[in-house]
């Protein structure tokens, strides 16, 4: 409760990061904020040309569609996870300089890194526009559910990030420790494939195991299938965010004194 | 209140990795810590100015990153009352690609105002800064000059009630660094409390009501700023702690007890200042002095060590505590040659311009760098008296003119009381003083 009081009372202060660090980023690029349009079109590019002329025989129809549903949120988590494990220590001359919520740093990265999924959607939705109009898909009715599935998402991310970040200041290793679990990770969630589609049972249950799959079925389930998350994802999704903001606050809480110091 | 670094070796770290890995342990082991303070502790009143000096590594700034918050006491307890703005470095939070404007608004909110907070400063900070039309450009391309003063701009503009300042005056052309004293000046007469760290002597002595000196992290001294700045040298200089004053072969080391309750004296003793009197053209002791009158002050000077190099100097001081004017031979060019025996030194004024009021003088002895030989703070005081009642402390010699269409009546009023009803229209009517 004490920590949302003082992110309240630093709102301003988060969403000048966040726009400093967004305008920051693409300063002096030609063109600029496209670039956080072109990455996703890019992909959505490759993927729609790899899955449709390359490997034509897909057991989903559209499966660029449904790829780039599960793609986008879990590229918001582990772009901001690993980006965040650096927010502090390049931060250094604020922590150790200026009185600072030190807190904003890794949420200033979820933020930005929102931003940047937030500009993916009208990509996807453009990619559905045109299949439809070519008749092989059509826009879910379900897909106004997305801000819903952020909201909690965010959170979930802004828990995991707070770890991470305050963690990675005492743990340096932590970084390529983290950049290697998102590559095994893409793969033990079901963005690829489908979970049901899994033959081994052992397998699949140990696949539900995995925090970030209840989130990307659920955006497969608005985005891509037109209907609602299932009941048992929709309590994992909020349980999962719950813990996980905690364990943020609490881990955040117990180093926070001795950041200044460690970094 | 205390603090000690923890020290993180190799060993240590690896250690921490382990154990996090493997005993599911995030609770860190130091390997060894250095104490930064011990046991400093002191009590600073609303409004004042103080300033803390001290060789490099002495905990000064860990003691203000304390102070702000930024940094935790170890152990201790430490009550900050009141909005607080600490510049440990100027425009620390600025980031180099965007433009001064954007950096201006996240600077300020940072420092904790808000977005209508800024907008309204917003033409003040430039106009401090002297930015000018950079101020759309990214700050990586400002030189470090102009970085400094957008970050010291914002700074003063967040109007704390609490300044805390780490050495950043130092920087900065001349003419910046003025307006920076400047600036700090104002703040300290509206009532600003400030904490400075600096190596600038003579600016803890200037601008500072007390001073405290760490060495090693100790409060080795603390209390008036020049006399804990002229511990301080005493032992930079000799390298004695600031208790063990150096003996001298005639005679001990000055006591800073006074004989007179208002005196305050300190020094080394080598060269002392026996007797410091105001006196008039004819070599009178006075007390009560009139306005407009010559007199001097005379210092009798007792020569125990010889020295080549020593400066005399005097201050005066109104009864409220401003400094009305202080000088010594060596801001006036003079160059020592020998100081050998005794003597006497004359500081002579052919006419003593000051408004009526109580007075204070000090009177100094020492090197050139600030060591004190003999200092007499408070040494003497003298009464200026006057029947004109007007107000300050310095009375510039003056005439009133008038031309045109106005006139007044001239009453003699200077042989007689002014009744205190009509002191103002007698004051205004006043036209020359002899």
């Amino acid at each position: 409760m004490n920590e949302l009081a003082t992110l309240y009372r630093y709102r301003q202060l988060l969403a000048a990061l966040t726009a400093r660090d967004l305008k920051a980023r693409y300063r002096g690029s030609i063109l600029g904020f496209f670039w956080s349009l072109a990455n996703p079109l890019l992909l959505l590019a490759v993927y729609t040309v790899v899955f449709t002329i390359f490997f034509p025989q897909q057991v989903i129809p559209s499966y660029p569609l449904f790829l780039f549903a599960g793609i986008l949120p879990w590229t918001f988590f582990s772009a901001a996870v690993l980006e965040s494990t650096n927010s502090i220590s390049s931060n250094a001359g604020l922590i150790k300089k200026v009185m600072f919520p030190a807190e904003t740093l890794p949420l200033v990265v979820v933020l930005s890194h929102l931003v940047h999924f937030a500009l993916a959607l009208p990509v996807l939705f453009a990619a559905m526009g045109i299949y439809a109009y070519f008749g092989k898909a059509t826009i879910p009715p379900t897909a106004v559910f997305v801000p819903f599935l952020m909201l909690l998402q965010t959170i979930f991310v802004a828990g995991i990030v707070m770890v991470v970040s305050s963690a990675s200041v005492l743990l340096r290793d932590l970084r390529d420790i983290i950049a290697n679990l998102m590559q095994l990770g893409f793969f033990i969630t079901p963005i690829i494939y489908l979970i049901d589609r899994i033959p081994s049972r052992p397998l699949r249950a140990l696949l539900r195991l995995n925090p970030m799959t209840p989130f990307v079925v659920s955006y497969q389930d608005v985005l891509f299938f037109g209907h609602l998350p299932g009941l048992a994802d929709t309590l994992l999704i909020v349980f999962y965010a719950l813990v996980s903001v905690m364990l943020g606050i609490t881990v955040f809480d117990r180093l926070r004194d001795t950041l200044a110091e460690a970094i | 209140m205390s603090k000690s670094y923890r020290l993180w070796g190799r060993r240590s770290q690896f250690a921490t990795l382990k154990s996090a890995l493997l005993k599911r342990d995030l609770k860190l082991t130091p390997e060894a810590s250095v104490a930064a303070l011990k046991n400093v502790s002191f009590v600073i009143d609303r409004g004042e100015a103080f300033a803390i000096i001290g060789r490099n590594g002495s905990g000064k700034s860990t003691l203000l990153k304390i102070i702000s918050g930024i940094l935790k006491p170890t152990s201790g307890i430490v009550r900050v009352n009141g909005r607080i703005a600490a510049l440990i470095e100027l425009g620390a939070g600025f980031h180099p690609e965007i433009t001064g404007r954007e950096n201006i608004v996240i600077n300020g909110i940072m420092l904790g105002l808000s977005r209508r907070e800024i907008e309204n400063r917003f033409d003040a900070i430039v106009e401090f800064s002297g930015i000018g039309e950079f101020i759309d450009q990214p700050v990586k391309t400002y030189s470090s000059g102009m970085y400094v003063r957008l970050g010291f701009a914002v700074a003063v503009h967040v109007d704390p009630e609490i300044l805390l300042i780490d050495e950043v005056l130092a920087v900065g052309d001349e003419e910046f660094s003025q307006k920076c004293i400047a600036k700090i000046q104002e703040m300290k007469y509206r009532g600003v409390t400030l904490l400075f760290v600096t190596h600038q002597l003579d600016q803890a002595r200037n601008l500072c009501d007390r001073a405290l000196w760490l060495d090693h992290g100790a409060a080795a001294a603390i209390g008036d700023p020049a006399r804990v700045v002229d511990d301080y040298l005493q032992a930079v200089s000799g390298g004695q702690p600031p208790t063990a004053v150096p003996a001298v072969d005639s005679g001990g080391p000055l006591s800073s007890t006074s004989k007179d309750s208002e005196e305050e004296r300190w020094g080394s003793g080598e060269v002392i200042l026996k007797r410091v009197v105001v006196a008039d053209d004819k070599g009178r002791e006075l007390v009560a002095l009139g306005a407009g009158s010559a007199v001097a002050i005379e210092m009798d000077v007792e020569v125990r060590v010889p020295q080549d190099d020593f400066v005399f100097g005097v201050g005066i001081y109104h009864a409220d505590g401003t400094c009305v004017y202080g000088t010594n031979t060596d801001l006036e060019g003079l160059m020592p040659q020998h100081l050998d025996a005794d003597g006497r030194v004359r500081f002579v004024m052919p006419s003593l311009d000051l408004v009526a009021g109580t007075y204070r003088v000090d009177a100094a002895v020492h090197t050139r760098n600030g060591r004190a030989f003999d200092y007499r703070r408070g040494v003497l005081r003298f009464v200026v008296g006057s029947r004109v009642h007007d107000i300050g402390v310095y009375r510039p010699k003056h005439q009133w003119r008038f031309e045109g269409g106005i006139a007044f009546r001239e009453i003699d009023n200077l042989k007689r009381n002014v009744p205190a009803s009509i002191a103002e229209a007698m004051q205004s009517t006043e036209k020359k003083k002899k």
